[in-house]
């Protein structure tokens, strides 16, 4: 039985004597455990509070927040008000970072394998002994034989990650579960630019969006919930959203309409576009680049492109195509952005690089109210993009670890295990490699199989820094410091690599000459000071470096991004055809899963906090649901809460809930990611009464990711995650969905006369 | 030609106190049966106690659900004492004696299980003292006498106290008899109640002044505490339903239905139970009935008279919780249940004397009305919480859990055990009463005439 | 110098037509209120504790369907049908304009909560566990309610106390937006906006001479103290400002 101090104190009060003589005057380890780390005596004044600011390492846009400590503990996380991207606001993920700090499930001490793999048989060991045998595997092993997984990482950390695997010689793949790769592709040839744009939504009024579910969880989520809050009433005229998808996305939900396009066939509708504002409204665009998207032949090369030809193929009807390009054409300030279920058909790319041109033909390319771009890092060895390989990198290092080519196989805060279709045969592919090291600080899929463990802190114990990626339109390095002293025997990713690269010697050492990362990152610092420009700028090293820990980062509002100089590519003469996997007889859907808006790709599925926030849409919680047509259902006799076995490419199932939805498509289903996870963590939540209870990270609805075919997007190699088709069958099971709603009632028009929805005062 | 049996006054003792003196072997096995029961009830309602009021069935936004129904309940069958008792000792009915008894003890017991719904359902008994009996002096603050919750308490302890001495008034001659025809500590304990009774004259009327000043005081406390516990719901501007200015004398006249009824149901066992068919006679039922076809109907004005407030406002809020109530699953079944067996069924039964004068049937259709009045409670509080209104998004209905539901069944084994505790104790049909009636009247009321009974010797 | 403090009254306004749904102000809460963690039954049982939430409403059928989001709390009623119903006074009028509970008086007769006409009360029917490292992350300065008792948006009054011990402190007058609701620091969209109104300077006026301004069942006299700035929508058939 653990002592915990509330026992303790019970103990005490039970055996007066001895808690007298033993106990009475100590104060017991544990309340000892959780102290400030910089050791600031204001820090352990009862009810004094005191605020640090760090970097969020919640969802991975790097931006600044700021954290409430009171006698050592951390109580609260807020967005910090100075950082340009967050602007002291924050969403449901950064608020939950609490429970990753003090999450039941972390990783508590370096561990080593004893039992057979994924058996679960650790056995604690010392840091030493646990980097002597990560020493002893890389010596022992062909560096070219040696891979080492990880998020994109960025900033310091991503640099030296990057220097010792140049200089130790092995592979380096970074990987994310909801790839940005064809995202970045099409806004490189569109654009030119290397880094993601910032969309200035703020100050747009106009804003037409192709899948990009940009309000959940979509690359940034605080800066465009802001900017979208100043769309809506800020200063300027009231903007006007439209959502072109083949799901009802929170985006949708919020948008002023919502149209419904077949999964594919995006970018149809954005080159119809196109040829209605060159057809139509020649005089209210740039010529230049209609020159350059048709390749200097004028609108008629886009001739199959006629809004009746592509309503055909697409859903979206001719008016409607014909209504879109008319309000481009007459507002200003538009923005047209892409993104998710868009760019993960099979001619994702393709899709998203026709709606992107739409941007240079309205002329919102480089200005405020329009696609802003980001400017290079700071400093030259500085990574400001976290690299991630692609999926078919992903399906390349898993048939190298198959065929038995990786001897060592290290992974951080990457769980392709989890993210990847089970069609690719990640976990078995996995335990092909000869040693399996994992740097994460909890439990999950990958790091189930792991030999050994060297858990990393979490971010709130941590030093580092992040280059916020999207960035705001100018230079920005997010700092990092320790909030809490860490809770348990864990080590930094950083510290970790710092001392193996030692221990190795040689060129690795030479690669890495910092003693710490808390060093490395003060280097990064200093280097920034003899910039001699933006936010932060001091003579004295010591002082430069107090003033960014403040204000939680340094950033140069005149490093603006350049307009890159290329005019756009030329659009496609004929469609690309989206192609599917998958079932297409009987009852069977366009598979189209979609980013949960709080557990993202499933990183969150371990957060109690995150678990319980309602999905926007459904107010779901807790589960996987499978959102369906209500009159499809109606015909299936589907009921919410009945079991459906959901069919894939390859035979592939999983069984998830029925959610009934107005906002469906009848030929589509629609699955959130997040849930699925097997190893997450398995603590207990919910009152004192078992059958009321449930274990959070594990065991909560099936992982949309898994039936997923391997196939690919054409021109990216990313995961078409959205290229499938499945058939649905009800398993004659039948349970409760947890979601926030009652059962739903239809009278919303009550609601309506209590509830006065208005139109806007003037609008185009 | 009714025909009055007068009885010898050693066999009026002998019959009414058979139970007292000595209980049948049945008696000791439904004793033990009840009891089974209760001990069952008792340790539900503890692990409620213990792990919390998250067990019932109660779930925003229905946070009154079927204790609070049987907690209205057993208040409205506790108004069967007074009504009897009261009305019909100031009135002077005759036919009143056999029943007084039995009503106020009913009104007794019924009072003290409806008052433990409240303390189960708040699901921290220990917190709640200062709720009814307020002693946070020091700090000046007081319980909050807006509250109808607070209103409660006092009326329903002083309509307890009320009729607990009205049980005790009239039960001080018999335990003088009873003191007189027991041995060792029983004939000690039946001493000290019985208060040094010896009969005389002056304690006679004594004894009878008592009765009429108690009947005179508790007649508005009686409708005082249905009324207040109405208004527990008519003060929520928060659900439509429930505001309304009927209330009060819609529940009291409800009550008194209920209560009536019970007592009817109740005075039909006792003369089946013990064999107590020359002192709860035909009369007796009969004339209770038609006092029942009265209330029912005065109680059935009210019940339009709800619905005419929706029709004739026409406010939508109002008609969507009548909707819900009526003609929506799962509350419609139980609406048509509990009107049909409230109202369509019995009453109308009741106005041939065939039927009043046929024991068995008046015993299932008197005990069907309560089943109605008890479904009738249910759809007035738990459709009124569970409507579908506004800005109630996460909207539900109601289902009662395994152990509301044992609680109330316990609940009714209780009222029934404590009833068969006291028939062992004390005599359930006055003994004194019977004589007082026989020697005053050799006549009896038929129809609007007295006339004089035959007296049969027997 | 310290002078008497002002008398304040802090009123919140809600604009609907910013808010996204994103459930920020909903962790936010649960995060400084150290509210129970809603586990999956809480949800199928219908009592989850969610002191803001953010209600959605569907118009319209496929493929023209529409969501409508509304954030709803305590409305902070001047006239709160809560209020005189508890037997105990737990749930009382301060002289700022909230209702407050004080939670070691509450019963849990539940009485409140029935006559709350925007549902914004809940009820503690579990007592709230917590693994027991999660509860580092609970805020010191906010009680842990345990089973038994009824408990709702406070505004944050500790965030108000604490702010005003600040300002007294330092032998000033409160600033307006120097502390806000952890709801309303945490809207990413801005939708909620906190302040005290009889403070002329503050920024809540700017938003409360808004045309679109409304108070939810404002029919049945409750005088909340949330006021609701109403959404928009291109095709609805009034226009803002003209209704
Ligand atoms: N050196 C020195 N000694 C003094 C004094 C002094 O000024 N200087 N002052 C004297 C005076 S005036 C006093 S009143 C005493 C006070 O002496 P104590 O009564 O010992 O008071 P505390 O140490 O403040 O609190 C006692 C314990 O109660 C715990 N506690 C807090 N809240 C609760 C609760 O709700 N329930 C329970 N069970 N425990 C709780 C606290 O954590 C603490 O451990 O000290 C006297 N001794
Ligand atoms: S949006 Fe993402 S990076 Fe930014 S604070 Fe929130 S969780 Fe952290
Ligand atoms: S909204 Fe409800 S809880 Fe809040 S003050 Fe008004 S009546 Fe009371
Ligand atoms: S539940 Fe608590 S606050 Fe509400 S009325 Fe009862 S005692 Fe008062
Ligand atoms: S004001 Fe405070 S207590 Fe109320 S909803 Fe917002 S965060 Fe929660
Ligand atoms: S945080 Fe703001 S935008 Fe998000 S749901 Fe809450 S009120 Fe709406």
């Amino acid at each position: 039985m653990r002592t915990t101090r509330r026992k303790f104190l019970k103990w005490s009060s039970v055996g007066a004597l001895g808690a007298v003589v033993f106990g009475g005057c100590t104060i017991p380890e544990s309340a000892l455990l959780v102290q400030s780390p910089v050791r600031m005596p204001e820090d352990l004044v009862s009810g004094l509070e005191a605020w640090y600011a760090t970097s969020c390492g919640q969802c991975g846009a790097g931006e600044g927040i700021i954290v409430r400590v009171i006698e050592g503990r951390a109580i609260k996380i807020e967005g910090n008000p100075d950082h340009p991207v967050s602007r002291g606001k924050s969403v449901a993920m950064c608020q939950a970072g609490l429970q990753s700090l003090y999450n039941p499930a972390r990783l508590r001490a370096p561990m080593k394998l004893t039992g057979s793999r994924g058996s679960g048989q650790y056995q604690e060991i010392t840091w030493e002994e646990a980097y002597a045998e990560v020493v002893d595997s890389l010596r022992s092993a062909d560096p070219a034989r040696v891979a080492l997984m990880t998020e994109p990482l960025r900033g310091t950390l991503g640099m030296m990650a990057g220097k010792f695997m140049e200089a130790y010689g092995g592979q380096h793949l970074g990987y994310e579960a909801l790839e940005r790769t064809t995202l970045k592709a099409a806004v490189q040839q569109v654009f030119g630019a290397e880094r993601l744009p910032d969309f200035d939504i703020d100050h747009s009024d106009y804003i037409l969006s192709f899948g990009a579910d940009f309000l959940s969880s979509w690359l940034s989520p605080t800066r465009y919930n802001r900017g979208y809050g100043e769309f809506r009433q800020g200063g300027n005229e009231r903007g006007t959203l439209i959502q072109v998808e083949s799901r009802f996305s929170m985006t949708a939900a919020n948008a002023d309409k919502w149209v419904f396009v077949r999964p594919g066939r995006e970018g149809e509708v954005a080159v119809s576009i196109a040829y209605v504002l060159m057809t139509e409204y020649a005089g209210a665009i740039d010529a230049a680049a209609a020159n350059a998207l048709t390749g200097g032949q004028g609108a008629t090369v886009l001739g199959t492109f006629t809004p009746e030809a592509v309503a055909q193929t697409s859903g979206v009807s001719a008016e409607r195509i014909r209504e879109l390009a008319k309000a481009l054409a007459e507002h200003p300030n538009s923005i047209v952005l892409g993104g998710g279920s868009a760019g993960a058909t099979s001619n994702g790319l393709s899709n998203l690089k026709a709606i992107y041109s739409l941007n240079h033909l309205i002329g919102s390319v480089g200005r405020s109210g329009g696609v802003v771009f980001n400017p290079a890092s700071p400093l030259g060895d500085l990574p400001a993009e976290g690299k991630a390989g692609p999926f078919e990198e992903w399906q390349g290092l898993a048939d190298r670890m198959r065929g038995g080519q990786v001897q060592v196989a290290m992974v951080h805060g990457a769980n392709p295990a989890y993210g990847l279709p089970t069609a690719v045969g990640f976990e078995e592919a996995l335990n092909g490699a000869g040693k399996i090291i994992s740097f994460s600080s909890f439990m999950d899929e990958t790091t189930r199989w792991a030999d050994l463990i060297l858990p990393d802190h979490v971010y709130l114990e941590s030093w580092g820094d992040d280059v916020p990626e999207p960035g705001p339109g100018y230079q920005v390095v997010t700092f990092q410091q320790p909030v809490v002293r860490p809770l348990y025997r864990t080590r930094a990713f950083g510290d970790s690599l710092l001392a193996v690269a030692k221990e190795l010697g040689s060129s690795v050492a030479a690669a890495l000459p910092w003693a710490t990362m808390k060093e490395a990152v003060q280097e990064t610092a200093l280097k920034l000071q003899a910039l001699a420009r933006g936010s932060v700028q001091s003579g004295d090293a010591r002082s430069f470096w107090n003033a960014v820990l403040q204000r939680g980062g340094w950033w140069d509002l005149d490093a603006k991004g350049e307009r890159p100089a290329e005019g756009p590519p030329a659009l496609p003469t004929n469609a690309v055809e989206p192609r599917f996997e998958g079932p297409t007889s009987g009852a069977s859907f366009f598979l189209v899963p979609f980013v949960s808006n709080s557990l993202g790709d499933g990183k969150g599925a371990n957060l109690p906090w995150l678990q319980a926030a309602p999905d926007p849409v459904t107010t779901v919680v807790w589960h996987t649901w499978v959102e369906l047509s209500m009159s499809k259902a109606q015909e299936l006799g589907i009921k919410e809460g009945d079991e459906l076995e959901i069919e894939g490419a390859g035979g592939r199932r999983i069984v998830a809930k029925a959610y009934l939805h107005p906002g469906v498509s009848p030929d589509v289903v629609c699955i959130p990611t997040g849930q699925g996870h097997t190893h997450y963590g398995d603590f207990l939540v919910g009152p004192d009464v078992s059958r009321f209870q449930n274990g959070v990270g594990t065991g909560r609805g099936p992982n949309v990711f898994a039936p997923l075919a391997a196939a690919k997007v054409e021109g990216s190699g990313a995961l078409a995650w959205a290229a499938n088709r499945v058939s649905i069958r009800k398993t004659g099971n039948s349970g409760r969905l947890a979601k926030l709603e009652g059962p739903v009632f239809p009278d919303f028009h009550d609601v309506e006369a209590y509830w006065p929805i208005r139109k806007p005062e003037s609008s185009h | 030609m009714q025909q009055r049996v007068a009885l010898p006054h050693p066999q009026i003792n002998a019959d009414l106190l058979k139970n007292v003196l000595k209980a049948p072997a049945w008696y000791w096995g439904i004793m033990a049966f009840l009891g089974g029961v209760v001990i069952f009830g008792s340790v539900l309602v503890a692990y409620l106690l213990n792990k919390g009021f998250g067990l019932s069935g109660a779930h925003r936004p229905v946070m009154w659900g079927i204790l609070i129904v049987d907690f209205v309940f057993w208040i409205g069958i506790s108004h069967a004492g007074v009504m009897l008792s009261a009305i019909l000792r100031l009135s002077k009915a005759e036919w009143r004696r056999p029943a007084t008894r039995a009503a106020e003890v009913l009104t007794v017991f019924s009072l003290m299980i409806a008052a433990l719904h409240p303390v189960v359902h708040a699901g921290r008994p220990w917190r709640i003292i200062y709720w009814s009996f307020p002693y946070d002096f020091s700090r000046g603050l007081w319980v909050n006498i807006r509250s109808p919750l607070v209103w409660d308490p006092s009326a329903i302890f002083t309509y307890l106290t009320g009729s607990t001495l009205f049980v005790i008034v009239a039960l001080i001659p018999d335990m003088a008899v009873i003191r007189d025809r027991t041995t060792g500590i029983r004939h000690n304990i039946y001493s000290v109640m019985a208060m040094g009774w010896r009969g005389t004259p002056r304690q006679w009327k004594l004894q009878v002044v008592a009765g009429f000043l108690l009947s005179a005081l508790l007649l508005p406390v009686f409708v005082s505490v249905h009324s207040i516990v109405s208004w527990d719901f008519a003060v929520m501007i928060g659900v439509e339903g429930y505001h309304v200015t009927i209330f009060a004398p819609y529940f009291v006249i409800g009550a008194v239905l209920s209560g009536v009824s019970a007592v009817v149901t109740m005075m039909i066992l006792m003369k089946w139970m013990f064999g107590w068919g020359n002192y709860i006679r035909q009369e007796h039922i009969e004339n209770l009935a038609k006092l029942l076809v009265v209330i029912g109907t005065g109680w059935l004005y009210f019940f339009f008279v709800e619905f005419i407030f929706a029709l004739y406002s026409l406010e939508s809020q109002e008609i969507a919780l009548r909707e819900l109530q009526a003609f929506t699953w799962p509350y419609w079944p139980l609406a048509l249940v509990f009107i049909f067996l409230s109202y369509i069924i019995p009453i109308p039964m009741w106005m041939f004397p065939g039927v009043r004068r046929n024991i068995r049937i008046m015993f299932w259709s008197s005990l069907v009305v309560n089943v109605g009045m008890w479904l009738e409670r249910f759809l007035i509080i738990v459709p009124g919480l569970a409507r579908k209104q506004v800005w109630t998004f996460d909207w539900s209905t109601y289902h009662p859990s395994f152990i509301e539901v044992m609680i109330v069944v316990t609940a009714y084994a209780l009222v029934f055990l404590l009833l068969l505790t006291f028939a062992k104790l004390f005599p359930l049909i006055p003994l004194f009463d019977i004589k007082e009636g026989d020697i005053l009247g050799d006549e009896i009321v038929i129809g609007k005439r007295r006339v004089p009974a035959l007296r049969v010797e027997e | 110098m310290v002078s008497t403090p002002r008398e304040r009254k802090w009123q919140m306004v809600v604009d609907a037509d910013r808010c996204t749904g994103c459930q920020a102000c909903v962790i936010a809460c649960q995060a400084e209120n150290n509210i129970p963690i809603n586990s999956e039954s809480h949800f199928q049982q219908k009592r989850a504790f969610t002191w803001i939430r953010i209600e959605r409403y569907w118009e319209g059928e496929f493929p023209e369907v529409k969501a409508r989001f509304i954030p709803f709390l305590c409305q902070h009623c001047d006239n709160a049908p809560c209020e005189p119903v508890c037997p105990v006074f737990a749930t009382y009028h301060n002289n700022e304009g909230l209702n407050v509970q004080v939670y070691n008086r509450c019963v849990g007769t539940r009485f409140c909560q029935n006559n709350c006409p925007y549902h914004a009360r809940y009820f503690n029917f579990w007592e709230p566990v917590w693994p027991e490292t999660l509860r580092n992350a609970l805020n010191p300065d906010v009680t842990v309610r345990g089973r038994g008792i009824m408990e709702k948006c406070t505004f944050c009054v500790q965030r108000i106390r604490r702010g005003e011990q600040d300002a007294k402190r330092e032998g000033r007058d409160v600033r307006d937006g120097e502390f806000q609701p952890a709801c309303a620091q945490a809207c990413p969209a801005n939708v909620l906006i906190f302040g005290d109104v009889r403070d002329p300077q503050s920024r809540i006026h700017e938003f409360l001479a808004k045309d679109r301004r409304f108070r939810l069942r404002e029919e049945l006299g409750t005088e909340t103290n949330v006021i609701y700035l109403s959404k928009l929508d291109l095709e609805a058939k009034e226009v803002a400002g003209h209704a």
